[in-house]
């Protein structure tokens, strides 16, 4: 479901914009969006790779209930009683954002060459290339948003506070973020979700002529590593720890 | 005969409750080995720390001689307090996914499921199973790997009759073929009908250990009645008496030492009553579980 939701989501998406150019159209100002390279290439890369990384939340939500159930139902009981260690029992949960988030990646990234190929007035290899870094750091920033959700729900145990704590934790970032931008704003990009969301950064604003960071820095991408680490060797701790 | 299992000074505490205080026992292989207790005695936290769900306290154990791993697990069939599968996939389902786990061949399910009748329901979803058939799926699940060692942790729990008749059936069945099972139960007569060894817990402590056997010797209780308007008075003249209860329809003799049933019923023949009821009764477990539970401290070391 969801990566139908996806597929159809992504490919869908210019024909959207151009039907709402069109309602605009009807108020007078005229817009032409197949100017704005919104699906060109080498812009499309990001755009879409940003665009896909707000429905992370739905794969979060599988992931959560999955991890959830297993404690409702008392299934990670029986499995660790019939003989799985608890390694094995978060290594296939582990696998399974990892499959995931892979199966994330490639399938906005063939969606991206096809509309690509569709909507670019012009391809220019390799220009039409730059910026497809972008979907390796899609890949992390799915599986690391996975990760920490699995982490989530390790801890809490039950599927509804889950969801609600991983709605909630983008919130109280937001606010702590806000509070010491005035003071020290360098640590910003350290924080968990920041730097989830910093590896994929909004392209849109460069269409209002501002400047973006339209590259993966290796930067980011160091920090969302050491943090995805951390989530999974926390549930893992947390696992051993506990009695089942 | 082998050690199966055997524990050192197991404990557990949560928070200011000890559940399992400094817990030493043996199984060997071979036994039928109950483990009685009231609620709340530990009975299922040890099983528990047993195989790997709660983390000891202090103390340590082992199956089978070897440290405990995942690996020795697989090697054991257990069902602690309630079955648990997933309950959208179906028997058959469930039984392979554990399958998987205990790296059991495939080919086992059908004779497992025969084995508990389930063979005609293992497509339908586990939702939909009655309690019975929830148990006897747990009992199959237990046996699938054709294991050494099968723990069952109250496996006749909300069965009716004829399920406890059932269940009964399939453990003697499974214990003549030389499994070694630990049989964590309420039901004292089916642990005495079923068990060669039985331990008693309270609070946490091993009251008792020993053989069943040993339950039964000693004291014999004679239940006699006859068309005799003095009988009770008759009773006490006999040597062997005890103390004698008078119950509705019936006599109950407390047997001294050295005496038997066939002792007072030849008394009775020669003073020219015959009795009309005469059963010799073993003490039971239950009588002695409780005698041990009334005892303040425990008594095996």
């Amino acid at each position: 479901m969801y990566f139908f939701t996806l597929v159809v989501g992504a490919a869908s998406g210019m024909e959207f914009l151009k039907w709402l150019a069109r309602l605009i159209d009807d108020f007078g100002q005229s817009i032409n969006i197949d100017r704005i390279p919104l699906y060109h290439f080498p812009d499309i890369w990001q755009n879409l790779a940003w665009s896909c990384g707000l429905l992370k939340m739905g794969l979060a939500i599988m992931v959560v209930i999955s991890i959830t159930n297993e404690y409702t139902y008392r299934t990670i009981r029986q499995n660790i009683i019939d003989g799985m260690s608890r390694e094995e029992f978060l290594l296939s949960k582990v696998y399974t954002n990892l499959l995931l988030a892979a199966a994330s990646m490639l399938s906005v990234f063939l969606i991206a060459v096809v509309t690509g190929l569709i909507y670019s007035p012009e391809i220019d290899f390799p220009y039409a290339l730059t910026g497809i870094g972008f979907f390796p750091a899609y890949f992390l920033e799915v599986f690391a948003f996975l990760s920490f959700s699995l982490m989530i729900g390790i801890f809490i145990q039950r599927s509804g506070l889950t969801i609600i704590v991983l709605l909630f934790s983008y919130l109280i970032e937001l606010i702590i973020k806000e509070n010491i931008d005035n003071y020290v704003p360098g640590i910003i990009p350290f924080f968990p979700l920041e730097s989830i969301m910093n590896l994929v950064p909004l392209p849109f604003a460069r269409y209002a002529f501002q400047e973006i960071r339209d590259y993966v820095t290796i930067g980011s991408v160091a920090i969302a590593l050491v943090w995805t680490f951390l989530f999974n060797f926390l549930a893992y701790r947390k696992l051993k720890k506990s009695d089942i | 005969m082998e050690t199966v299992l055997s524990t050192q000074g197991l404990t557990k505490i949560f928070g200011r409750l000890t559940a399992v205080n400094n817990l030493n026992l043996e199984v060997k292989r071979g036994q039928v080995f109950g483990m009685l207790g009231p609620n709340g005695s530990g009975k299922t936290t040890t099983l528990g720390m047993l195989m790997g769900v709660v983390n000891a306290s202090q103390g340590s154990f082992s199956w089978f001689g070897q440290p405990p791993t995942n690996i020795v697990r697989k090697k054991i069939g257990a069902v602690l307090e309630h079955p648990i599968f997933y309950p959208y996939l179906s028997g058959q389902k469930n039984l392979e996914l554990m399958a998987m786990i205990k790296e059991a061949p495939v080919e086992n399910i059908p004779k497992v499921l025969e084995l508990v009748e389930l063979s005609t329901r293992k497509d339908d979803k586990y939702k939909t199973y009655s309690l019975g058939m929830k148990q006897r799926l747990a009992i199959a699940s237990a046996l699938l790997n054709d294991p050494i060692v099968l723990i069952l942790d109250e496996p006749t729990n909300g069965l009716d009759p004829m399920g406890i008749a059932e269940i009964r059936e399939i453990i003697k069945r499974i214990a003549a073929d030389g499994k070694t099972i630990i049989l964590a139960s309420h039901l004292l007569d089916e642990v005495q009908k079923v068990c060669t060894h039985f331990a008693v817990l309270k609070r946490g402590n091993l009251m008792h250990i020993g053989p069943v056997d040993d339950v039964g010797k000693g004291e014999e209780l004679v239940e006699v009645a006859a068309y005799h308007d003095d009988l009770g008075i008759v009773l006490q003249e006999f040597a062997g008496s005890g103390v004698i209860k008078r119950e509705d329809s019936h006599f109950q003799v407390m047997m001294k030492d050295g005496f038997h049933g066939q002792d007072l019923n030849r008394f009775l023949f020669d003073r020219g009553i015959v009795a009309s009821h005469l059963i010799t009764k073993k003490k039971t477990l239950e009588k002695q579980f409780l005698e041990i539970l009334a005892e303040g401290h425990p008594t095996a070391k």
